[in-house]
């Protein structure tokens, strides 16, 4: 067995399943925690609020929104070049269509190029904010810079290996697309999904009280 | 290229005449192979049909034999023609409207492979050493009096990221530049025929591992540099506009080069950058504008169809790279650990005041009011230096 076929293989398999178990047993960890009983009559719907919650914060208002431009370019950019990486480059979805036999329209090339150098950029300006703005330094733990490292560092080696030519290049991406899918369910990484959650918590509690998230 | 090999495959085609009509055209046939080796018709020339003499080709006035099977005009005749343009012929692109090809390569490459990739590792070598060298002959240069603990703000956020920003990206380009650049010579040639070839007696096989280890090295980093060349692009462009404020050069400059930065004749006054940096800034602005755009062209080879400019985009890219690559390391020692204090202002926006007074006393005036004396200058501790640097 190469090393191409292991990574894409058997390692592939373990890690998938690692960050499918662990990650539901985290979120269902976190739904079953539940919540106090809230006696007081409600004055809103707690459904809207939790709506409201996730769609009101996808971007901060007034002054907010003045000081943390750079939170925000950085942010947006990196998020949806990744989103646009990860489900819309042809190489992912062919390996998709190799395991599951689902397939989409995947981007040209110089979109899935345009895609990954935002993306890249948002991720770089985030972690230089991290370090370079102490208050950020302080409340940055090694879980966050981690995180950072192996996603740029899984993004960087799939662009190394975008001529699809060389099968060591292939293997290296695919080893840290592992290590990241093993890595991620016990980081912060797993706001991709607990983000909802919370968000959608905050928002209940604030509609229910007839207050706007 | 395409079009070259399809425009002289059909000139042999013509020269050569109907493929089927071998015997007429006088090229080899079994049978004549055959002959000749048995010693029948022999004339010379074994190309030409047997028993038949050799025919003066016509030949119009003002243009050059094609290639041609009978001798008269030689391969190299017909090289040479092709070579300075006299041949006449129409090619699709080329530097010259009538030129089938072009010699200013053989320029290019002799520049490429006997100055600028011989030399460029021990442009970089040099630095390293130079840096080396001021390090042990000054050592860190520390804060004359240490710190007062008080510190005043000197780059904002946006100051900071746009600068780290530019420093991911540009040390980003530089190591995939110099593996391009650099990866064969060093990997293979130095590393593997020189070293463990040459020297340590390892078998050859090694430096084919090196070769195959190198071209996954070449195949990534060309990816990788395509890519983030862009980005480096906008991050530059943020600098030069977010650093631009300040660093044009004031009255005091001229103290500070007189004084050596501080090296030579006591303390050398600066505002907010000295300058050092302000050349530094300078440097990053041009050399970092014509890096791009020459990279611009070698990425997109088709905004220009002038060969020569592609060539010498490729000669200025890779000098500018190496310039701005050394003048960055000289940029990092200093900001870092060459210079108590300096790496303050790009991790938290804020130097100790002592620093400030030191290194930018007219800055330091002009943002407090208040008067700066060099009471330590006299009394600086031991190993320290008394250069105000260009962090």
């Amino acid at each position: 067995m190469s090393f191409l076929e292991f990574v894409e293989g058997p390692m592939y398999y373990a890690a998938a399943a690692i960050f499918v178990t662990a990650g539901l047993w985290r979120i269902i960890g976190i739904l079953r925690f539940g919540k106090k009983p809230d006696l007081a009559p409600p004055r809103g719907s707690a459904t809207v609020g939790r709506r409201k919650g996730n769609l009101r914060h996808f971007f901060p208002r007034g002054l907010f929104a003045e000081r943390t431009w750079m939170d925000i370019l950085g942010g947006f950019g990196f998020h949806l070049g990744f989103f646009v990486l990860l489900f819309f480059a042809a190489p992912h979805i062919a390996f998709v269509e190799r395991f599951t036999g689902l397939s989409w329209p995947a981007l040209p090339r110089w979109g899935f190029i345009i895609a990954a150098e935002i993306a890249f950029a948002g991720l770089i300006v985030l972690w230089a904010r991290r370090f370079s703005d102490p208050a950020m330094r302080q409340i940055s733990d090694w879980d966050n810079h981690i995180d950072t490292w192996l996603t740029f560092l899984t993004m960087l080696t799939g662009c190394l290996a975008m001529q699809e030519s060389v099968v060591a290049l292939r293997a290296t991406h695919m080893l840290f697309v592992n290590i990241w899918l093993i890595y991620f369910p016990f980081s912060r990484l797993m706001h991709a999904f607990t983000e909802f959650l919370s968000r959608g918590a905050a928002g209940a509690s604030y509609g229910r009280k007839g207050m706007n998230p | 290229m395409r079009h070259i090999l399809s425009f002289l495959a059909i000139c042999l085609i013509v020269a050569t005449g109907d493929p089927a009509s071998a015997q007429d055209s006088g090229m080899q046939t079994r049978e004549s192979i055959m002959e000749r080796q048995r010693g029948l018709g022999l004339s010379g020339d074994y190309s030409l049909p047997l028993g038949q003499p050799p025919k003066p080709e016509t030949v119009p006035p003002g243009s050059v034999p094609q290639l041609g099977t009978r001798g008269y005009a030689s391969d190299s005749d017909i090289w040479r023609a092709l070579r300075d343009g006299s041949a006449n012929a129409s090619p699709s692109s080329s530097t010259a409207a009538s030129q089938l090809m072009q010699v200013i390569g053989d320029d290019w490459r002799m520049i490429r492979h006997d100055y600028l990739i011989k030399y460029a590792g021990w442009v970089l070598l040099g630095a390293i050493c130079l840096i080396a060298l001021f390090y042990l002959i000054r050592g860190r240069i520390m804060i004359r009096g240490g710190r007062a603990g008080k510190t005043i703000p000197r780059f904002s956020m946006s100051h900071r990221v746009a600068h780290w920003f530019l420093a991911a990206t540009f040390i980003l380009m530089a190591l995939s530049g110099l593996i391009i650049l650099l990866g064969r010579p060093v990997l293979v040639k130095g590393l593997g025929e020189w070293l463990m070839v040459g020297k340590l007696g390892m078998d050859d096989s090694v430096v084919t591992t090196l070769k195959s280890f190198n071209g996954v090295l070449n195949n990534a980093a060309l990816q990788g540099h395509n890519l983030f060349g862009p980005v480096f692009i906008l991050s530059l462009l943020i600098v030069i506009v977010r650093f631009m404020k300040g660093n044009f050069f004031q009255k005091a400059d001229f103290g500070w080069i007189l004084k050596g930065g501080g090296l030579i004749g006591g303390h050398a006054s600066s505002n907010h950058y000295n300058f050092g940096e302000k050349t530094w800034y300078w440097v990053v602005v041009l050399v970092g504008l014509m890096i791009s755009v020459t990279g611009l062209f070698l990425l997109f080879p088709w905004l220009s169809d002038n060969l020569r400019f592609h060539q010498a985009a490729t000669i200025l890219h890779a000098i500018g790279a190496l310039g701005m690559i050394c003048f960055a390391m000289g940029h990092a020692y200093v900001g870092s650990v060459g210079m108590e204090g300096s790496l303050d202002s790009m991790l938290r926006g804020e130097v100790d005041v002592n620093w400030a007074k030191e290194h930018h006393d007219l800055w330091y005036e002009e943002v407090t009011g208040e008067k700066v004396t060099h009471d330590h200058d006299d009394t600086a501790p031991t190993g320290a230096g008394t250069a105000e640097g260009t962090a």
